[in-house]
């Protein structure tokens, strides 16, 4: 069986991190967020993947190549102009026609297996399935309603009543080829075509009930994150890495290949260290810190609920938490992103809505791929850096004569 | 809910086509049955009882054949016996069927077909399609003709297997709306209602459906189009996941789905025959003292039915627990005794069932599970017809009990002249439309159900409190909440806080209320008397209300806001919120949801 994945789109909304990069290939709990689906799709049997690619898509396919070392096949297909869900299923069509697929949105994430959930429902449906979840924030999302046979009998996008709040669509789907006529008669509009599907009682639902997320915001980043290492169990430290004396671990830390970590460190589980890393003295690595393959920590460093990419230079007497840093980022000696406002003030950030709340207690900052920033820098809380930018060292004094 | 299979091999598949059958049991077990074909006829086995019963009854198993049809079935309503069970024949016994769903229009064709001079055998739709195919063939000279010919005439949702000596080793399969799959092994194929049919035999999948037939050989399949026989192509798949996650129907926990299928249940509930509600309301009529029996759950149902014998048609029940009954009923020759069980089994239940026969009385019983014990031992049986109930945690069953009840204490008001027939027709009319609005409501609260449980989750402590009926209501849903959260959980009557309980009240104890409609003024005035009683010690206060009750929503720490119903059905209402929130509560700790630990679906020992 085959599935389409949507990976074209470019979601201002998750700049810095989507300037330089599509939003699948957003790091969540050490690997893209795309790696974590694929690998659920691959262990439900769901091998020959379609993946629509047009923004920053060079970044995807070096990472995933023909899928062979996920155990996948891969093909890609370019999606100019970005024509919405419809045109990019349009564009897969010719791949489509021999029977049922799969259709999966790239900004969601989820824990365990939903595809198998929705074959299973497919088996007895014989019909199109949507999986449905219930996310705290329902309201962000279409209303669903279900009949007792688990047919979908009405969808409310958005809806403004304060009175609903139920499933959502979870943003996996599986379709038979015949959804490609009523593509036809809803001009390729998706949201018509599921609508025009939900009249005709042609789509099922299925109730997903383990981990979802819908990543739509920077701080989201951080939710996922913890949402994939919550379930960690168990420590698992590869044969290569090099513990110098006093090195100390508690609980779930994944630790990967060719890793060295200096004396006086202590790690905190659920953390992850990507491969080919070195952790300096006295650092100390709390829960939900994934760091990425290559990263440097200084001596002396704190990272706390954070998820930086990989290939990042963390200076000396740094402090990093709840913030997500992307790849080659240089953080200079002494850098401190602040979490929390001296007066609890609730957490805002600038978005391409407007400066919205967070609804984050804590929350420090977002910096894109490849950026600078200079010693002794703070990082107020909700700060938001753009790829590429350079900040200059906080020096008060130069030298005196 | 039914389940069905078949099988065509080359060689005997007799035994793969009993475990597939076999495998299909949760979906029903009242009545099971075979049709293999052999020797140019097509042999039929069947008979009342579960799989292996009727096996030793009907030998199934020593049956020898290649190609063969199996049925297993779950009668909502109506008669269980050998006729009416699976296959069925057309008049010349050259075509089987097994079938899953409703025709609906089978009443218009059986009339017809009588005219024609058709004899029938039972009472079932299925054999209407069987005869109609039969009479189609003798018109065409062909089976896949006949077959379609039949269908065009076929209004429903059904799912049909068909076996026939004149194509022996080929198995035809049609899909209208209930499930149906096919199972592909080298040398053997399989059609059945799910893959846990054929999962021990092969993992190869292909999916029929609606509106397809399929053609099944032991080497050979294909798959048309009913209505323009077109072939379609259909690419098999792989089976990856374990058979609980089909058997489940697409929702990740049977509790989940058995909450999920209450409208379902409260329909069939409803659909219980007139008469045989009449003949129970006659039955207490008659009686001295009438008590109603149960253990845990169904317990609780008796003492909801407490409520509305008294208040409906003034006569007062005792509910009894069946555990305590020996010691305590006095029970005669005038009485009668009400059962009620999920499971029929209940050892307690059947325990105080023979007491109270014992001592002469009456006795009559709700059960769900068909052919149980209990629907043999007593007089009187209503069968709730509510399907199976895998859960250990029940949920839909005690519902349906708590509607039948329901309806019987309306049904002797009524004889008993105690109801005016204007607010007697007004309460039909509010249970009438309960299936929509349990629907609705489990669609549009069931996000905020969960944020409720997710912010209360730290309690390790709870009372839930009611008045009237809410406390029998507010018992049963504590019930579920301990069984399946294993937190510490209390149903208390709310008139009994300032008697002793509210030395228990502290900023650790969560209250949680079932409120009444304020339509039910001085209950609801002493409800919320109530939740400023736990509120002026400090203790947090959660409840379930109705729409525009600004006091109680004002009062309240947490609160689900329903839409406004009826009085009569609220609880009901407040009742399957409670399981959803047991349910959500239960799922964020991690529990063992569909088996909770140190518990068993029916208590058959002592």
């Amino acid at each position: 069986m085959k599935a389409v994945i949507l990976a074209a789109g470019p979601s201002e909304r998750l700049h810095p991190f989507t300037e330089t990069r599509s939003k699948p290939m957003i790091h969540v709990a050490g690997k893209p967020m795309l790696e974590n689906m694929a690998n659920a799709l691959a262990a439900a049997g769901i091998t020959e993947i379609l993946i629509v690619v047009n923004h920053a898509q060079e970044i995807l396919k070096n990472h995933f190549e023909h899928g062979h070392r996920f155990g996948l096949s891969i093909d890609y297909i370019y999606q100019e102009p970005l024509d919405g869900i419809g045109g990019a299923l349009r564009r897969c069509e010719r791949h489509l026609r021999a029977g049922p697929f799969f259709l999966v949105y790239g900004d969601i994430l989820t824990s365990g297996d939903p595809f198998s959930q929705v074959l299973s429902r497919y088996t007895e449906s014989g019909g199109a399935v949507a999986a449905l979840s219930l996310p705290a924030n329902s309201r962000e999302f279409g209303n669903v309603y279900l009949n007792e046979n688990m047919l979908i009998t009405k969808f409310v996008e958005k809806p403004a009543d304060p009175h609903l709040s139920n499933y959502v669509f979870a943003g996996i789907f599986l379709l038979s080829p015949n959804v490609f006529e009523t593509l036809d008669k809803t001009g390729n509009d998706i949201e018509k075509t599921y609508q025009t599907l939900i009249e005709a009682r042609a789509l099922s639902g299925t109730l997903w009930d383990g981990g979802w997320i819908d990543i739509s915001r920077p701080w989201h980043i951080l939710e996922a994150n913890r949402m994939l290492m919550q379930d960690w169990r168990e420590a698992r430290i590869h044969q290569s890495v090099k513990l110098e004396g006093n090195v100390q671990i508690e609980g779930a830390v994944h630790i990967e290949e060719n890793v060295v970590i200096g004396s006086g460190t202590l790690l905190k589980g659920p953390c992850y260290i990507g491969s080919d890393s070195y952790i300096g003295n006295n650092v100390l690595i709390r829960e939900f810190t994934a760091l990425g393959p290559r990263s440097v920590v200084g001596y002396g460093t704190e990272l706390k609920n954070c998820v930086l990419f990989g290939r990042s230079t963390l200076g000396r007497l740094s402090f990093i938490g709840d913030s997500v840093i992307g790849e080659r980022v240089d953080l200079g000696t002494g850098v401190t992103t602040v979490n929390i406002h001296h007066d609890r003030h609730p957490i805002e950030m600038d978005t391409p809505d407007g400066r919205i709340l967070t609804g984050m207690d804590k929350l420090g900052a977002f910096i894109g791929d490849d950026v600078v920033i200079g010693a002794r820098n703070a990082l107020g809380p909700g700060t938001r850096i753009k790829a590429k930018a350079v900040v200059p060292d906080l020096i008060t004094l130069n030298s005196i004569q | 809910m039914c389940g069905i299979s078949a099988v065509t091999g080359r060689e005997d598949i007799v035994h793969t086509l009993f475990e597939s059958i076999k495998n299909l049991e949760y979906r029903g077990y009242d009545s099971c049955g075979f049709g293999i074909v052999q020797d140019g006829t097509v042999e039929v086995r069947k008979n009342t009882g579960g799989v292996d019963e009727v096996n030793g009854k009907e030998h199934l198993t020593s049956m020898l054949g290649c190609t063969g049809i199996a049925h297993t079935r779950w009668a909502t309503h109506g008669k269980v016996d050998k006729i009416n069970a699976h296959p069925h024949q057309s008049g010349d016994g050259r075509f089987s069927i097994v079938h899953n769903g409703i025709i609906n229009n089978y009443q218009d064709l059986k009339s017809e077909l009588m005219e024609q001079g058709v004899t029938f055998l039972s009472e079932t739709d299925t054999e209407v399609a069987a005869h109609l195919i039969g009479l189609a063939y003798s018109e065409f000279g062909d089976v896949r003709s006949a077959l379609l010919a039949a269908l065009k005439r076929l209004e429903g949702s059904y799912a049909l297997l068909m076996v026939t000596p004149l194509e022996p080793d080929t198995i035809y399969a049609v899909k209208h709306g209930s499930p149906l799959v096919l199972g592909l092994a080298a040398g053997r194929n399989f059609v059945a209602s799910d893959v846990n049919a054929f999962l021990p035999f092969t993992h190869e999948a292909a999916i029929l459906e609606d509106g397809e037939f399929a053609v099944v050989q032991p080497d050979r399949w294909a798959i048309y189009k009913i209505d323009s026989q077109a072939p379609v192509a259909r690419k098999p798949f792989r089976i990856e996941w374990d058979p609980e996650t089909s058997r489940k129907g697409g929702y990740p926990h049977y509790m989940l789905k058995e909450i999920f299928d209450q409208p379902q249940t409260i329909r069939n509930a409803l659909a219980t025959p007139l008469p045989e509600i009449v003949a129970l309301a006659e039955s207490i009529r008659r009686a001295h003292t009438t008590y109603l029996m149960g253990v845990g759950t169904t317990h609780y149902v008796a003492q909801v039915a407490q409520y509305y014998f008294s208040q409906l048609a003034g006569r007062f029940l005792p509910a009894v627990s069946s555990d305590e009954f020996n010691d305590l009923a006095v029970i005669g020759a005038d009485d009668l005794l009400i059962s009620i069980s999920q499971s029929g089994e209940t050892f307690d239940t059947r325990r105080g069932v023979k007491f109270a026969q014992e001592q002469g009385a009456r006795t009559a019983s709700i059960v769900n599970v068909m052919g149980s014990s209990l629907t043999t031992m007593v007089d009187q049986v209503i069968m709730q017809g509510s399907g199976p109930e895998i859960c250990v945690v029940s949920t839909k069953a005690a519902l349906a009990q708590m509607i039948i009840l329901l309806r019987t204490a309306l049904e002797l008001a009524r004889i008993e002249k105690r109801l005016e027939p204007g607010v007697y027709n007004a309460h039909l009319k509010s249970l009438g439309a309960l299936p929509a609005v349990v629907q609705q409501a489990l669609n549009e609260q069931s996000g905020f159900v969960r944020n409720l449980a997710t912010r209360t989750i730290h309690f390790q402590n709870w009372l839930f409190l009611g008045r009237s009926v809410y406390y029998p209501i507010a018992l049963e849903a504590a019930l579920k909440m301990k069984e399946v959260t294993y937190l510490h959980v209390e149903g208390i009557p709310a008139g009994f806080l300032k008697h002793g309980t509210l030395a228990l009240v502290d900023e650790h104890m969560l209250s949680m209320f079932f409120v009444p409609p304020t339509s039910i003024g001085e209950l609801h005035a002493l409800t919320l008397t109530a939740i400023e009683e736990v509120k002026a010690r400090g203790g947090p206060v959660a409840g379930i209300i109705f729409e525009g009750d600004a006091k109680a929503e004002h009062l309240l720490d947490h609160r689900i806001v329903l839409p406004q119903v009826d009085a009569l059905v609220a609880p009901f209402m407040e009742l399957v919120v409670a399981q959803l929130f047991s349910y959500f509560s239960a799922l964020q700790l991690g529990r063992s949801i569909d088996k909770p630990r140190n518990l068993a679906k029916s208590v058959t020992v002592g």
